[in-house]
C-alpha cells in the first residue's frame, strides 16, 4: 500500500513539472540567443566586451521592432574560459533548446562546445576564438566574426622580421590551445624569414613567477619576446622583466590587448606591441554606434565588442531574410551572403571563417590607451 | 643555452630561495596540523588566498591614506592580515572540524575539501572573480656584477621576504621549543591521547595549531600580494598544491622538514626553468618528491617512527 501511494505520488510530482515544462514552452514569443563565455575567471574583461557588444546588438535590433515581429532575447552563460564548463554551459544551451549562439570566447573552450552544437543543429558565431582548429573540423554550423591566429600569427612574425629584425629572439606561450597555436604560427613565419628563436618554451596557465625563465633570457642576451596567451601571465612577466631589469621589449596577441595589462604590469607596459583587430571604433561608419555606448557609459573600443555586434546581426538578418527559426537553414544562407555589419562588410568561406579580416600591430601605453604602429 | 654563467647560478638561487620561502610559510600550516592531529587541511590554500586579499586591501587602503613608510606598511598589513586570517583558520576549525574529531579519518579529509570549495566561491562572490591587481610598494634592488655583462639582481623585496621568512621562523622555532603552549603542542603531537590525560586542554592546541598556521600563511599572502601584486580566489589552490609537496619532501609533521621542504622546492623549480624547460619545472618538482619518497617515505627530516593512531 505505501509503495503503491509513493508511485501515485511521483507520478503526479511527473505531470506536474512535464506540464509546467510544456506551458513554458509555449509561452515562448522571442528568439533567444545565448551568450557563451567568461563573466567570471582571470579572463572575464574580454567576456564583458564580447557581452556589452552583443547586448547592444539585441537592444538595438529590439528596439527597431525586433525579427519577423518577435523580440531577441539575450541569455547569458558562463564558462569561465574553462573546456569543461564550456561543455557543461553548451549542455544547458541544447536543454533549453536555443538554437542560436554567440561564443564562445576562448579557443579552448570554443572547440569542445562547438562539437555539441555541430551535432545538435545549433548556428554558433565566435566573435573571439582565433584558433585555426575550430573551423578545420568540417562543421557547418560553426562560424566566426574574427580573424584566425593563422593570419594574426603571420602578421606579428611578420613585423618581428620586417621591422625589429631583433638580434635574440624568445617565443613563450602558455600551453594552451590559444596561446601555443599562435606563438607556433609566429615561429613559423619568423624562421621562413631566416630568423631562428633562441627559445621557444611554456609556461603555466595561473604561474605568478617568472624569475627564473627572466633570468635565463637576460643572460642569453635575448631583446625581443613574442607570448602567446593571455593578459595576466604577459602582465607579471613585463612587471618582473622590469624588477630584474631585462630590457626586451614584448609583443603579444588580442588575448594581452586590454586595459588590465597596464594594472598588472604598470609602466611595464609601456611600449608593448599587440596584434588586434583594426580599431573598428574609429570607423566613421560607427560613429552613431559609438556615441551609444558611449551614452551607456561603456567602452566600444575593445577588440571583441563589434564582432559580437556583428553576430547578433548576422542572425537577425538572416532570420529576417529566409523567415525562418531553423538554425540549419539560417547556417546555409549566412554561408552564401554577405552581410553589412560594423567590423565591414563580411561574407564567409565554406568552413565558416571571415573571407577577408585584418590584423594591425598596435603600440600599448600605461595609461592603458593604444595607437596603431605605423 | 649558450654554456654555464656563475652569476646566472647565482640569481637563479636567489630566485628559487624567494619562491621557496613562500612555499615553506605556507607548508608550515600543512605541516603543523598533520603533526598534531593526523590530518591535511585542504582548506589551508584558501586561508593563503585570504590573507593575501586581507594584504592587497590594507596595502590599497593605506596608500590612500597616504601612509609612504614601508615599515608602516608592513607592520599594519602583517597585523590586521594575522589577525583576520587567524580567526578565519580558528573559525574554520571550530566549525568543521571540531565537530568531527574522533570520526574516521576520511570525514574531516572530506569536510576540508568542503571548506576549500567554500571559501573560494564565498571569496569569488564577495570580491568578485577577476584578478586584482596593485601596483608595488617597495620597488628597487641592488646590481652585483660587471657593467654591461650579466648582473645578478637581488630586489629589495627579495630580501625583504627572506628576512621576514626568518623572522617569523625562528619566532616559530622558538615558540614551539621554549614555551608551555609550545610544550604542549609537542606533547599532543606525540600523543594527543595521553596528553589530554595529563591535563592538556588538547582542543585549545589543536586550534592554537590551526591559528599559527593561519598566520603563517598570512605572511605568506601579504609578501606574495606585496612582491607579484596579482591576486585572484584561486591563486590558494595551486600555491596550497606546491606547499603540500613541500610540507611532503621534507617529511609531513615536521616543522624544520616543512621549511627545508619549501626551499629544496623553489630551488628545483627554479633550476628546471632555468637548465631545462619552463614547462619541466613542475615535472622536475613532482619526480624530486617521488624519489625522495621512495628513498627515503618518511621524508627529508620525518621521523621514521610517526604512527598515527
Amino acid at each position: 500500500m505505501k509503495t503503491f501511494s509513493r508511485h501515485v505520488l511521483s507520478a503526479a510530482v511527473t505531470t506536474i513539472i512535464l506540464g509546467l515544462g510544456s506551458a513554458a514552452h509555449a509561452a515562448e514569443d522571442t528568439i533567444k540567443i545565448a551568450l557563451a563565455g567568461p563573466t567570471t575567471g582571470p579572463v572575464a574583461q574580454y567576456g564583458d566586451m564580447q557581452m556589452m557588444g552583443a547586448k547592444m546588438a539585441v537592444e538595438q535590433i529590439n528596439a527597431k521592432g525586433g525579427v519577423n515581429g518577435k523580440k531577441l532575447e539575450a541569455v547569458v552563460m558562463d564558462d569561465a574560459c574553462e573546456p569543461k564548463q564550456a561543455v557543461a554551459v553548451a549542455n544547458q544551451i541544447v536543454n533549453q533548446k536555443i538554437k542560436f549562439v554567440i561564443g564562445h570566447l576562448c579557443s579552448g573552450s570554443t572547440q569542445p562546445a562547438s562539437k555539441l552544437y555541430e551535432d545538435e543543429g545549433i548556428f554558433m558565431i565566435t566573435p573571439a576564438a582565433t584558433n585555426p582548429a575550430i573551423t578545420q573540423q568540417k562543421y557547418k554550423m560553426v562560424f566566426r566574426t574574427i580573424g584566425t591566429d593563422d593570419q594574426q600569427g603571420p602578421t606579428a612574425g611578420r613585423y618581428i622580421a620586417n621591422k625589429v629584425k631583433p638580434k635574440k629572439l624568445a617565443i613563450i606561450h602558455d600551453k594552451q590551445q590559444y596561446g601555443e597555436g599562435i606563438a607556433k604560427e609566429v615561429d613559423k613565419t619568423v624562421k621562413a624569414a631566416g630568423i631562428t628563436p633562441v627559445l621557444f618554451e611554456g609556461i603555466n596557465k595561473g604561474q605568478t613567477d617568472f624569475s627564473a625563465l627572466i633570468t635565463k633570457m637576460k643572460k642569453d642576451g635575448v631583446d625581443f619576446v613574442y607570448y602567446g596567451g593571455y593578459h595576466p601571465e604577459l602582465g607579471l612577466l613585463l612587471r618582473q622583466s622590469r624588477e630584474q631589469g631585462f630590457d626586451a621589449k614584448y609583443m603579444g596577441p588580442e588575448g594581452v590587448g586590454n586595459k588590465d595589462i597596464s594594472a598588472i604590469a604598470g609602466p611595464a607596459s609601456e611600449g608593448l606591441l599587440v596584434t588586434l583587430p583594426a580599431d573598428f571604433s574609429a570607423d566613421p561608419a560607427n560613429a552613431e554606434l559609438v556615441k551609444a555606448f558611449k551614452a551607456k557609459n561603456e567602452d566600444p573600443t575593445g577588440p571583441f565588442v563589434m564582432p559580437a555586434y556583428a553576430g547578433v546581426q548576422i542572425i537577425a538578418d538572416s532570420i529576417k531574410a529566409t523567415k525562418t527559426e531553423d538554425a540549419v537553414k539560417i547556417a546555409d544562407y549566412v554561408r552564401k551572403n554577405s552581410f553589412q555589419t560594423p567590423i565591414g562588410k563580411v561574407a564567409f568561406k565554406e568552413n565558416g571563417d571571415l573571407k577577408e579580416f585584418e590584423f594591425v600591430v598596435f603600440n600599448w601605453h600605461a595609461d592603458a590607451t593604444k595607437t596603431p604602429v605605423k | 643555452m649558450s654554456g654555464f654563467s656563475f652569476l646566472e647560478f647565482l640569481q637563479q638561487i636567489i630566485n628559487g630561495l624567494t619562491l621557496g620561502s613562500i612555499y615553506a610559510l605556507i607548508a608550515i600550516g600543512y605541516t603543523m596540523v598533520y603533526g598534531i592531529i593526523g590530518m591535511i587541511n585542504f582548506a589551508h590554500g584558501e586561508i593563503y588566498m585570504i590573507g593575501a586579499y586581507v594584504g592587497l586591501m590594507v596595502i590599497t587602503g593605506l596608500g590612500l591614506f597616504g601612509v609612504h613608510s614601508i615599515t608602516a606598511i608592513l607592520l599594519v598589513t602583517l597585523a590586521i592580515s594575522i589577525l583576520v586570517t587567524g580567526s578565519y583558520g580558528w573559525t574554520v576549525e571550530r566549525l568543521a572540524y571540531r565537530p568531527l574529531r574522533g570520526s574516521p579519518r576520511l570525514v574531516p579529509l572530506i569536510s576540508a575539501i568542503g571548506v576549500s570549495i567554500f571559501l573560494q566561491n564565498y571569496v569569488q562572490i564577495g570580491q568578485g572573480a577577476r584578478d586584482v591587481s596593485m601596483q608595488p610598494v617597495l620597488t628597487g634592488g641592488w646590481r652585483f656584477g660587471p657593467e654591461g655583462g650579466f648582473q645578478v639582481y637581488v630586489s629589495y623585496m627579495q630580501v625583504l621576504i627572506a628576512v621576514i621568512t626568518v623572522a617569523f621562523m625562528s619566532g616559530l622555532t622558538l615558540f614551539i621549543g621554549r614555551s608551555r603552549m609550545g610544550r604542549a603542542c609537542r606533547a599532543c603531537s606525540e600523543d594527543r591521547g595521553m596528553a589530554n590525560l595529563l591535563g592538556i586542554d588538547t582542543d585549545r592546541v589543536i586550534a592554537l595549531t590551526f591559528v599559527l598556521g593561519a598566520a603563517l600563511a598570512a605572511v605568506a599572502g601579504v609578501l606574495v600580494s606585496m612582491y607579484y601584486g596579482l591576486v585572484n580566489p584561486f591563486i590558494g589552490f595551486i600555491a596550497g598544491l606546491k606547499a603540500f609537496t613541500a610540507a611532503v619532501l621534507g617529511g609531513i609533521g615536521s616543522i624544520p622538514g616543512a621549511m627545508l621542504g619549501g626551499v629544496v622546492l623553489g630551488l628545483a623549480e627554479s633550476f628546471a626553468s632555468a637548465y631545462l624547460q619552463t614547462e619541466y619545472k613542475d615535472v622536475v618538482a613532482f619526480a624530486l618528491l617521488i624519489l625522495v619518497l621512495l628513498v627515503r617515505p618518511t621524508g627529508l627530516l620525518g621521523r621514521p617512527d610517526v604512527e598515527k593512531v
